[in-house]
């Protein structure tokens, strides 16, 4: 990532209109997005409290003999680093380099489909190796819709920074884009702190 | 129009507006401008208040769906062991009776205003985000119309109440599609709140005028601001619920299946975590309302502003920590009712506090009795009525007799009509002249009013004896020796008497609206910033930026010294800045819905396409519908083009 | 205005006096048979007297806040004399009336917390001098009737429950499909019955009586159906019912060879025999012959009421119930059948047979 394949980002428009001057000095695009992941917090809150809610009910297999806390360990480590690389863009993008961007939101992209490998590697295996199945056992189906949810959520990101990796090629970047990769950068990092959560609660504890 | 308008169109190869990209994307749908014809105008628009107007119109004929519905009940109970209906429509009627008042007409209703006042009053040119409101618009009403395509498939509408208690929304127990309309539409709706909520925060907390601080809003935005909060933190609970049971119903999971692990009883705390806020969320933007014509009409402000935020916040946290009072009957065990029995007293604090807070605003005035006035002292004292009986269910020995009886119905109906619908009244009435420009006739606003109040009472009165002596809820019939009788028939003459007010109501709104002379722009000597400007307003509400002195801006201007006036920021010399029309919001809520009946229709038989049965067809035209929306909703960007107003046309500046 | 005011006015006075006319018109007597306002046990009469404590306080505090705002937009109400130009006014409120208002109503809540808080561990836990002669029914909710077993006792019985007067009653609620919810109101309060949860409560009943209970949880399209008697008994005639009950039923359907007719009528009783055991048996239990998934109809002539409670025992109603249950109680099992099995619906029952049932059912005691 050298200096020299660095594009300029698009010049900023020439006068500011009068809705994009806020009361906080916050963009109202980060305020709703701020609005929108209290609101998954609560999505979330309420799909783990189901789940704890079910542990150890009737038909709760032990759940030891069917997680590989391995490959989920690492896949967790995968994920962290993904954040990592997101806030190298978000960075990149305020400095107007371009191309720094670019390469962080590709390994941004590359390590979260890396972690949703894992994760339908592991669905994969837990039905068809281990007959665990979402309408087997009521830890399927609590395990399978929570962990699934996440999934989705990080499938969806990854869709939403690829569209904007793809639109740097072909459309016009511009500084003020650095607000969108950043707002994409907080449904990034929330996505990653809930799986933060859901690690433990679901993996971890079976454990202790 | 009359002004002049300068098409410096930024969308368009000219470039350079912030954030837009440039290429009309493919060239396939031009976003319509100016002066389109006024069909496209209606579909693609992205101004809050033609959204607000579509809003209170599809919110309306909701209410009289639902209102109708609710005749059909009174009629089948107006004697006992009647036979006017089957038990299974009666039970349709009456889940779809309070799923469409409430999903469909009150929380709407809401929404129009919302969407009408609340950026006027903070002297904002629109929403934070304008598009997104517009697709708000078109799911809720996708949503509603969804559910109510249940009436015309086999087996028809949900019969399992607006709560929908597993299991007996499981397939084994309601294995009808109705259920799934129900299911499906609820999560549409759903999507409709939420994105209005992010919406209204973003613009109440961004984009109020210079010199507006929060302590100087109006109390009407105030209570936007905490509902909208309500609903996203109150919505997920639903939502996720709702996917359960999805779950359950198309793909055998467990999560209510007691023979499984699950337990029914969990849907139950889902629901009414969302449940009780819900609640407050109908009651809140009611609250705000009365909060703001009491002030007019008794040309005083209101008593204790702070505390009438404050204890509409309270109430708003409080609400999130009193779910359990729903279920006092299931078993909670001592601890548990002890607590929500205590903690549900406690709203009754804050809300008291209100009504103190109300008369108090009253007292020393010079109350004048227009229509809007009547209904907001109705609000009060019927409000009063359901917030008693509400302190008596939250004692737990008392509400083992009164759950599910019609003492309940009693006690929400006077929250709800008496409380919601009577100030969402006294809000048509009071801004109807700021929405039109003319104003609805007070003889016929009072005959409503009277109307409404005496077949009000007399329906729902009489229930508070019922439900003492043994009359349940939620059945269609009744033994004629139970003395029940009497009360249920006067009961039904009351709610066919609150039908003509109503009727009446919706008829003077429809011949106003069409035939009615204009008025004044502050025809009540009004208080707040709404009214600083021309009735209706134009586009662009304000032809400049107004500069906030003081709460109360407008009375100011009339009464106060001069050094506190409103001040008018510059004028700009582009022009006003106006967002475009979009279809895509309209096109993106279609995708979802055909999203939604897909799932509705999951490995069922699709009607007129005989030997089609539906898996995942549907799913995925609906969705790629959505994401291609969604894709050429981003690219075609904000837009938007400059307007030169008319100073001619505007009094006020 | 003043002649609106004059109108505000005479309809002011027309609906307080309307309201005092349906009051007291209408108002009373309490004694529905349903009725939570005539307690007849000491739990209900414990929520009959928090209800009232309450009824009190709301009652004081409607009156009071009520007639100040009836005063205040009286007093305060503009004339015809006002000088237009002059505005009332305009203050903001005061933090020492907001606070003594917040506090006065705390202490109203108190007056209602503190009986409530007592009643609700009243109601949770039998008083300790209840508990040595109570006696235990379990009851489960089904769509749309209810089964009442006598554990101790070994009877097993439907929709009408017999208790001693006197003794307290535990009652375990379970239910088998969808949630139901146990209401004896002259008695106690409802507590649900809840598929997959162990619920309990307890109640008594004073004095011997007939009491009227009901589901009061929507439990699907007959719930209105699904009613249930109470009938409290002196001691010694809930002896008596105990132990007729554990006789077994006065017609023995094992060997229907066995029934020897000696009228008419006891022929008639023997083809009802023999068509029960052709449609009825597989859900429906006589003695120890018979399914488990319907109603218990061992003393079935014995019971004042049929089909959960919505019809009076008598030939017509039963003659009714069998020939139509659809209409009388839509959606019922006996109709439709359990799960894919035969029910009414998918047989052909002739009148002959109906009238022959109807005469062996009554011939139950």
């Amino acid at each position: 990532m050298s200096q020299a394949h660095t594009e300029p980002l698009g010049k900023a428009s020439e006068h500011v209109h009068p809705e994009e001057q806020t009361n906080t000095g916050i963009p109202n695009k980060k305020v709703a997005m701020w609005a929108f992941l209290a609101s998954d917090c609560m999505f979330f809150g309420t799909l783990i409290s189901t789940h704890l809610i079910y542990r150890k009910t009737t038909g709760y297999p032990d759940v030891t003999h069917i997680f590989d806390i391995e490959l989920t360990t690492g896949s967790t480590f995968i994920l962290l680093m993904s954040s990592l690389f997101m806030a190298l863009a978000v960075s990149a993008m305020h400095k107007g380099n371009l191309n720094n961007a670019r390469w962080s939101l590709g390994a941004v992209i590359l390590f979260g489909s890396l972690f949703l490998g894992a994760q339908v590697y592991e669905f994969h295996h837990f039905v068809h190796d281990l007959g665990l199945t979402i309408n087997g056992s009521i830890f399927g189906t609590t395990f399978y819709t929570l962990t699934g949810t996440h999934g989705i959520h990080v499938l969806f990101g990854i869709i939403w920074l690829s569209s904007w990796l793809i639109y740097s090629f072909f459309g016009t970047m511009k500084r003020e884009h650095a607000l969108d990769i950043e707002v994409a950068g907080l449904y990034w990092h929330f996505v990653d702190i809930v799986w933060i959560i859901i690690f433990p609660f679901v993996y971890l504890i079976e454990y202790v | 129009m009359a002004e002049s308008i300068v098409h410096d169109t930024h969308s368009s190869a000219k470039g350079g507006h912030a954030g837009a990209p440039q290429k009309s994307f493919f060239g396939l749908l031009k976003r319509p401008g100016e002066g389109c014809h006024p069909v496209i105008d209606w579909l693609t628009t992205v101004d809050h208040k033609k959204i607000a107007i579509m809003y209170g119109a599809a919110a309306l004929f909701f209410l009289v769906l639902g209102g109708v519905e609710a005749l059909i009940i009174r009629w089948q109970l107006a004697g006992p062991e009647r036979e006017m209906i089957s038990a299974r429509f009666y039970n349709q009627l009456f889940t779809m009776h309070g799923t469409t008042m409430i999903f469909l007409a009150v929380m709407p209703l809401g929404a129009a205003f919302f969407n009408y006042i609340m950026p006027l009053q903070i002297g904002a040119r629109d929403v934070a985000f304008p598009r997104l409101n517009a697709f708000s618009l078109w799911v809720f009403l996708l949503g509603g119309v969804l559910l109510n395509l249940s009436w015309f498939f086999p087996g028809g509408a949900p019969p399992v109440g607006w709560f929908a208690y597993a299991p007996l929304t499981s397939s084994t127990y309601s294995p009808g599609i109705g259920t799934d309309f129900w299911v499906l539409s609820l999560q549409v709706l759903g999507i409709s709140s939420l994105a209005a909520a992010f919406n209204f925060i973003a613009t109440i907390i961004n984009m109020r005028a210079p010199g507006l601080s929060m302590m100087r809003l109006p109390v009407f935005t105030w209570m936007t601001l905490i509902t909208s909060f309500l609903i996203i933190l109150a919505f997920p609970a639903i939502t996720i619920a709702l996917v359960q049971l999805m779950f359950d119903r198309n793909f055998g999971t467990f999560f209510f299946e007691a023979g499984e692990g699950g337990r029914p009883i969990l849907w139950q705390h889902l629901f009414w975590i969302f449940g009780h806020p819900e609640v407050y969320i109908l009651i809140l933007p009611a609250m705000g309302i009365i909060s703001e014509v009491l002030p007019v009409f008794a040309r005083k402000p209101l008593f204790g502003y702070p505390i009438i935020v404050f204890s509409g916040a309270v109430i708003g946290v409080l609400g999130f920590a009193v779910w359990s009072h729903h279920m006092f009957t299931t078993g909670l065990g001592v601890i548990a009712l002890s607590a929500f029995a205590l903690l549900t007293m406690l709203i009754a604090i804050p809300t008291g506090v209100k009504i103190f807070n109300w008369i108090g605003t009253l007292w020393g005035g010079r109350i004048r009795f227009d229509t809007p006035m009547l209904f907001a002292i109705g609000f009060i004292s019927m409000f009063m009525i359901g917030g008693f009986t509400g302190i008596m269910h939250a004692s737990v020995p008392v509400d083992t007799q009164q759950h599910d009886t019609y003492f309940v119905v009693a006690h929400f109906h006077y929250v709800l009509i008496g409380g919601s619908i009577m100030a969402l009244l006294a809000g048509i009435y009071y801004w109807f002249p700021k929405v039109s420009g003319k104003q609805l006739s007070e003889r016929w606003g009072k005959i409503s009013f009277w109307l409404v109040l005496a077949g009000f009472n007399l329906a729902f009165f009489p229930m508070h004896f019922l439900g003492m002596t043994g009359m349940p809820r939620r059945t269609h019939t009744y033994r004629a020796d139970m003395g029940w009788t009497e009360w249920n028939v006067w009961s039904t003459v009351g709610a066919f008497i609150l039908g003509l007010g109503m009727a009446i109501f919706v008829g003077q709104i429809i011949y106003t609206a069409w035939k009615g002379r204009r008025c004044k722009a502050d025809p009540w000597d009004s208080r707040t910033l709404e009214w600083a400007t021309t009735s209706p307003p134009q586009a662009y509400n304000f032809p400049r930026t107004p500069i906030v002195k003081t709460r109360d801006q407008v009375w100011a201007d009339k009464y106060d010294s001069e050094e506190i006036h409103l001040e008018w920021g510059p004028e700009e010399e582009h022009g006003i800045h106006m967002p475009d029309r979009s279809w895509y919001p309209l096109f993106a809520g279609i995708g979802l819905f055909i999203f939604a009946l897909g799932w509705v229709l999951f490995k069922e038989p699709v009607p007129f396409i005989p030997g089609f049965a539906n898996f995942l067809h549907l799913q995925v035209v609906g969705f790629s519908l959505l994401m291609l929306s969604i894709y050429l909703w981003a690219l075609e960007g904000p837009g938007g083009y400059h307007l030169h107003p008319d100073k001619s046309k505007d009094p006020y500046a | 205005m003043s002649d609106s005011n004059a109108k505000f006015r005479t309809l002011t006075l027309l609906v307080l006096l309307a309201g005092s006319v349906l009051l007291t018109g209408c108002l009373g007597p309490w004694d529905q048979k349903q009725s939570a306002l005539d307690p007849r046990g000491p739990l209900a009469q414990d929520q009959y007297n928090t209800f009232m404590v309450t009824l009190y306080v709301t009652g004081f505090l409607f009156v009071t806040v009520g007639g100040t705002l009836l005063y205040t937009v009286w007093r305060f109400r503009s004339r015809k004399t006002d000088d237009p130009n002059t505005i009332p006014k305009q203050s903001h409120g005061h933090p020492v009336i907001e606070l003594g208002l917040v506090l006065a109503s705390a202490a109203m809540l108190v007056v209602i917390a503190v009986p409530t808080i007592r009643g609700i561990v009243y109601m949770e836990n039998m008083p300790k001098d209840l508990h040595d002669d109570a006696i235990v029914i379990n009851v489960t909710g089904l769509q749309w009737w209810w089964e009442f077993e006598y554990p101790e006792e070994g009877i097993v019985t439907a929709n009408e429950m017999y208790i001693p007067a006197g003794r307290a009653v535990h009652l375990n609620l379970r239910a088998d499909d969808v949630i139901h919810s146990f209401w004896v109101p002259k008695l106690a309060g409802k507590k649900d019955l809840i598929p997959g949860q162990e619920n309990e409560m307890w109640m008594k009943a004073d004095e011997p009586g007939y009491f009227y209970g009901q589901c009061a949880e929507f439990c699907g399209d007959s719930h209105a159906y699904m009613l249930f008697r109470v009938i409290a008994v002196p001691e010694e005639e809930y002896r008596a019912w105990i132990e007729k009950y554990q006789e077994g039923p006065a017609i023995d359907i094992a060997d229907p060879g066995a029934w020897e007719p000696d009228d008419a009528h006891e022929e008639l009783i023997g083809k009802g025999i023999d068509a029960f055991r052709r449609h009825c048996v597989s859900c429906h239990r006589v003695g120890d012959q018979g399914g488990l998934t319907g109603p218990n109809l061992s003393h079935f002539g014995s019971r004042t009421t049929l089909a959960a409670g919505w019809l009076d025992n008598n030939p017509e109603n039963l003659h009714r119930w069998l020939a139509e249950p659809e209409r009388v109680k839509p959606g019922n099992l006996m109709y439709y059948g359990l799960q894919g099995m035969t029910g009414l619906k998918d047989i052909e029952i002739s009148d002959e047979e109906i009238e022959a049932m109807v005469a062996f059912l009554l011939a139950l005691e």
